[in-house]
């Protein structure tokens, strides 16, 4: 799943025909007047401006303002700019034309097993979360086009009528068609209103999540997936993603800010089972990890040496099930060069190391980790006849 | 019995080295199982034609690549499988074509990364059409004793540990490729072993879920209980939970859900397989679903930890109601065991082998060559040079700074002689044909021989001869006219004693300056001052002049031509590049600069 900012998600949308705010996205307060200079709409109208960043609550955080001039618009980008939330630095500031509106309605496609589900409401902004009930759904199958006339059944169930029905059919059909050709998982347009000048509908605000798999065949996604929780992917997370993106097999790795249980796990279910046993244990995680698909073994020297790197640790759990075709000799063998390094740098004092793994050449995977006692590594190694995460319960029993 | 995967099922596997990788899997399993290979067939493009090697125990089986999955089907009608391991971008026209064959029953695809729009379109069009559609990121499908679809299973020593080679009583879905294996291990040492197991994958839309693989195993009288490795996310697990609660089943359901460490991160934090997201409002959580579960009856234990000891209670329970018989371990002995590569058996000390080719100068197998024992890296750090470098690999010793600088001055000499000279002419003849940079050097290397270049060797042998056995000037001379003879290494096309060569005083001059002991270098001189005197072009030549140095030098007679060769390379390699540069023509030697002393025409008698 890739989330996509309001801005670019606002393009897609235009590029299926969906009436969206002339709006700009600005780096810096020169970027913003040369742009002024050129769009009327920023000169004459009533603007907005927001904070484009993947970030919840803008509203509260003071990073949404309406209701400007371009003087204020100018103002409200400086502010903006550079200030800090939690990880996060705005660098983007979005700015769009304020649309003059009474109602406000809701419109999404979201992805199902079968297809996907067209979702309308004819409420809006914060009412529709305290309304579900009102909204109503149309599935459609994959490979199919929804019938005109079963949208405009679905406009007329969700409580539109007259003109405004007919508008509201054809901005799902347009809504539909993005998702359906964009490769999206979710499109959510809440609110969309009428445009007091001409009635026509319009997207006030865009939640795009795509099928980052697809990117292959969308050349024209050109702009940056945004981080999904809330805060900017760290350095050691940004290199191991670098990784990951260059080899056969994969290496992930995400920092847990607190913890003193680091986790080294192999495969993307075991890693998910380990890290449920060291919660189960009332162990604090440090981080997910997991290497799977045969990965090389340099890649898997650059995730134990973020590992290894992550402050205040106190166990690495290298745990992994019996393994199809991840050999175990040369994947351990970037483990241990990575340990080694590490070691070398003054880091895994008094860290405990935690072994339990199966797979093509495990004999001779193991004994190298055992070997690793010799050079003073406080390591505890087992095979595949100790149960999958009975090394976290050993670990944790002495916490 | 089994599900999905029997003993009547025939493969197609379409890709590349995966592929590939994947069937010498699969054979293994045949090896174990005593069974021929059931993969009949590859399609891959690229290499229609042509066919694939899989080893199968000692032996090695070649099986036929196909441009499409109708050509193979039509060639092998029994086929009814197969698997993808195709590219995410190609993967979804690749598994199409597959499932609109009517031949193909089952594809199971591995591809990972497939775009979800294109899984659900894959599922819609197997069940549309009656068929199952396994996967994407699906590690494969294996059934205990008769096949195995993909690497499922791991290696060899694995599926005798697993004891695949026999039915048991329990099956296993999974999403995980990694979980697959290790509760076909638990169900292996704690109850006797699997029926069928299937990956089904971890992507969010998996073409066949649990409820469908579970009422196969259901209709199966040899599975008794089904084992689930679930995962936070989508609505797969509930379903189970709905289809298992909904009547009285024959098969017990044994379930473990990851995920439930979800609870205690920040929100939005997501881990695992693509599949493994949390629904906007809490659904799919790991603890909804292993509620659901529970509730409909299933066996889930608090911690995949304790599914060991649930397995084990249900299996003895069933042997406690005679639904099961256990059976008897195989004896290690009637285990069929892989053969061992060579590699392996000799690292093992079991064979031994006779070296094909022996080697007494140099060794690749280490991060760097070595040359006669030094690491290249260290001569060079060290100082030494090119010459030092001909010493160890033609002389095995490493040659002093002073022979190094006569072998230096030795290439530089002889490094080129203009174009007209029959190795540089018959270069650039072929260079100006189009032929490429080795083949056009390699026609000048040819001209090397005894009446170009080629003279070194010979000349140093019969001067050493002459040195050795402390021959006089007019011995030899009388030794060679009656056994060889003309000199070699005497006498010159074009030199002679009033237009003498150059090359061959500068490196007198610079050897004789250098006061070391030159025998073969001065009887050469006295041979020539006698031959020279008979006829003016008798002179010692660049040949005989460097044979001698070298021989002097310690270098043995047989290496010496090879001076000549390495020097000559470079200038062959000039001018081959020096034609390239010019883009120079065809060129053909002008009638006029040929005497045609052929037969006049003349008319052809009938034929007899």
């Amino acid at each position: 799943m890739a989330k996509v900012l309001e801005g670019p998600g606002m393009g897609l949308m235009k590029k299926w025909g969906i009436t969206v705010p002339n709006y700009v996205v600005v780096t810096s307060v020169e970027q913003f007047n040369e742009l002024a200079k050129v769009n009327d709409w920023i000169q004459k109208g009533k603007l907005v401006a927001k904070a484009h960043e993947a970030l919840g609550s803008r509203f509260k955080l003071g990073l949404v303002k309406v209701d400007l001039d371009r003087k204020g618009a100018e103002a409200a980008v400086k502010e903006m700019l550079g200030k800090q939330v939690g990880s996060i630095t705005v660098s983007q500031v979005i700015v769009s034309e304020m649309i003059p509106h009474k109602e406000e309605y809701y419109a999404s496609v979201k992805s199902t097993r079968i297809g996907c589900e067209i979702l309308l409401a004819n409420c809006g902004g914060i009412e529709v979360e305290s309304n579900w009930d009102r909204v109503k759904k149309l599935a459609v199958e994959v490979g199919e086009k929804p019938a005109a006339a079963d949208l405009d059944k679905l406009a007329k169930e969700a409580g539109f009528s007259g003109p405004v029905a007919k508008k509201m059919a054809e901005f799902a059909n347009k809504l539909f068609t993005c998702f359906d050709n964009e490769d999206a998982q979710y499109l959510e347009v809440n609110p969309v209103v009428v445009r007091e000048s001409d009635g026509e509908l319009i997207a006030l605000d865009a939640v795009t999540l795509l099928d980052g798999d697809a990117k292959f065949r969308h050349p024209d996604w050109n702009f940056q997936f945004a981080a999904e929780f809330g805060r900017a992917y760290t350095k050691d997370e940004v290199e191991v993603m670098a990784v990951d993106s260059k080899i056969k097999g994969s290496v992930k790795f995400i920092q847990i800010p607190g913890g003193n249980i680091a986790m080294l796990p192999a495969g993307g279910g075991a890693s998910v089972y380990y890290s449920d046993a060291v919660v189960a244990r009332g162990g604090k995680l440090a981080n997910y990890a997991e290497y799977s698909g045969d990965p090389p073994d340099w890649a898997v020297e650059v995730l134990t040496e973020k590992v290894a790197s992550l402050p205040d640790i106190k166990h690495i759990i290298v745990g992994g099930a019996i393994a199809n075709f991840t050999d175990v000799k040369k994947t351990f063998g970037g483990i241990i060069a990575g340990f080694r390094k590490a070691k070398g740098e003054g880091k895994l004092k008094g860290v405990k190391i935690w072994v339990r793994r199966g797979g093509p050449n495990e004999k001779e995977g193991l004994e190298l980790m055992r070997k690793l006692k010799d050079e003073g590594f406080d390591i505890n190694v087992f095979d595949r006849n100790l149960p999958l995460t009975d090394i976290v319960d050993m670990a944790l029993q002495n916490k | 019995m089994s599900i999905l995967a029997n003993k009547d099922t025939r493969v197609v596997i379409q890709g590349g080295v995966a592929g590939v990788n994947a069937a010498r899997r699969m054979a293994e399993f045949c090896y174990l199982n005593k069974k021929s290979l059931y993969v009949e067939a590859f399609v891959y493009p690229p290499d229609a034609g042509k066919t694939n090697e899989v080893p199968y125990g000692s032996g090695l089986l070649a099986i036929p690549v196909y441009k499409t999955v109708a050509e193979a089907t039509k060639n092998h009608p029994s086929i009814n499988t197969s698997l993808v391991y195709i590219g995410a971008d190609r993967a979804c026209a690749g598994t199409m074509e597959a499932l609109n064959d009517p031949h193909i029953k089952l594809v199971s695809m591995i591809t990972e990364g497939v775009p979800e729009k294109d899984a659900k379109l894959l599922a819609r069009q197997a069940t549309k059409l009656g068929k199952t559609f396994n996967g994407p990121s699906s590690i494969g499908i294996i059934s205990a004793g008769s096949c195995r679809l993909g690497v499922i299973g791991g290696a060899f020593d694995n599926l005798v540990s697993c004891k695949l080679y026999r039915e048991g009583s329990f099956g296993v879905i999974t999403k995980s490729g990694g979980l697959s294996n290790e509760i076909i291990w638990i169900c292996s040492q704690f109850a006797d072993g699997i029926t069928t197991a299937i990956g089904i994958g971890g992507d969010a839309y998996p073409g066949t879920d649990y409820v469908s693989y579970l009422e196969m195993f259901e209709n199966d009288p040899k599975t008794k209980a089904v084992v689930i490795v679930g995962e936070m996310g989508g609505d797969l697990e509930e379903r189970a939970a709905e289809w298992y609660g909904a009547k009285k089943r024959r098969i017990k359901l044994l379930a473990v859900v990851s995920g439930f460490c979800q609870e205690s991160l920040p929100k939005g934090m997501k881990f695992g397989h693509a599949g493994a997201k949390e629904g906007m409002k809490g659904e799919g959580s790991a603890r909804s679903k292993s509620d659901a579960l529970k509730k409909a009856g299933a066996i889930v234990p608090p911690t995949f930890g304790a599914l060991g000891p649930a397995i084990k209670e249900t299996y003895e329970e069933f042997v406690k109601s005679g639904q099961i018989v256990p059976i008897p371990d195989v004896p290690a002995s009637e285990v069929p065991k892989l053969p061992k590569t060579v590699e392996q058996a000799m690292r093992d000390n079991e064979v031994t082998v006779a070296p094909l080719i022996r080697t007494t100068i140099s060794d690749d197998r280490g991060d760097e060559p070595c040359y006669d024992g030094y690491p290249a890296s260290e001569l060079i750090n060290k100082g030494y040079e090119i010459p030092h470098i001909i010493g160890l690999l033609w002389d095995k010793r490493l040659i002093s700074k002073q022979e190094a600088e006569i072998v230096k001055r030795i290439l530089m000499l002889s490094a080129d002689h203009g174009p007209c000279v029959s190795g540089a002419y018959a270069t650039i003849l072929a260079a100006c044909a189009g032929i490429g940079l080795s083949q056009a050097v390699a026609a000048g290397m040819i001209m090397i021989g005894p009446r170009f270049g080629g003279a070194v060797t010979d000349a140093g042998r019969w001067f050493k001869y002459a040195v050795d056995n402390k021959m006089t000037v007019d011995e030899f001379l009388a030794y060679m006219k009656k056994n060889v003879g003309p000199v070699p290494g005497i006498g010159h096309r074009v030199k002679s004693l009033r237009n003498p060569d150059k090359r061959v005083k500068e490196l007198v001059g610079y050897v004789k300056s250098l006061n070391i002991k030159t025998p073969c270098l001065d009887f050469a001189l006295q041979v020539e001052q006698v031959t020279a005197a008979k006829k003016d072009n008798l002179i010692l030549n660049v040949d005989g002049t460097m044979a001698a140095v070298l021989v002097d030098i310690g270098f043995p007679v047989d290496s010496l031509n090879g001076f000549f060769i390495l020097a000559r390379t470079i200038g062959l390699i000039g001018h081959w590049v020096d034609q390239k540069r010019q883009d120079s023509r065809l060129i053909r030697l002008f009638d006029y600069l040929v005497n045609y002393a052929a037969p006049k025409r003349r008319e052809v008698p009938p034929l007899k």
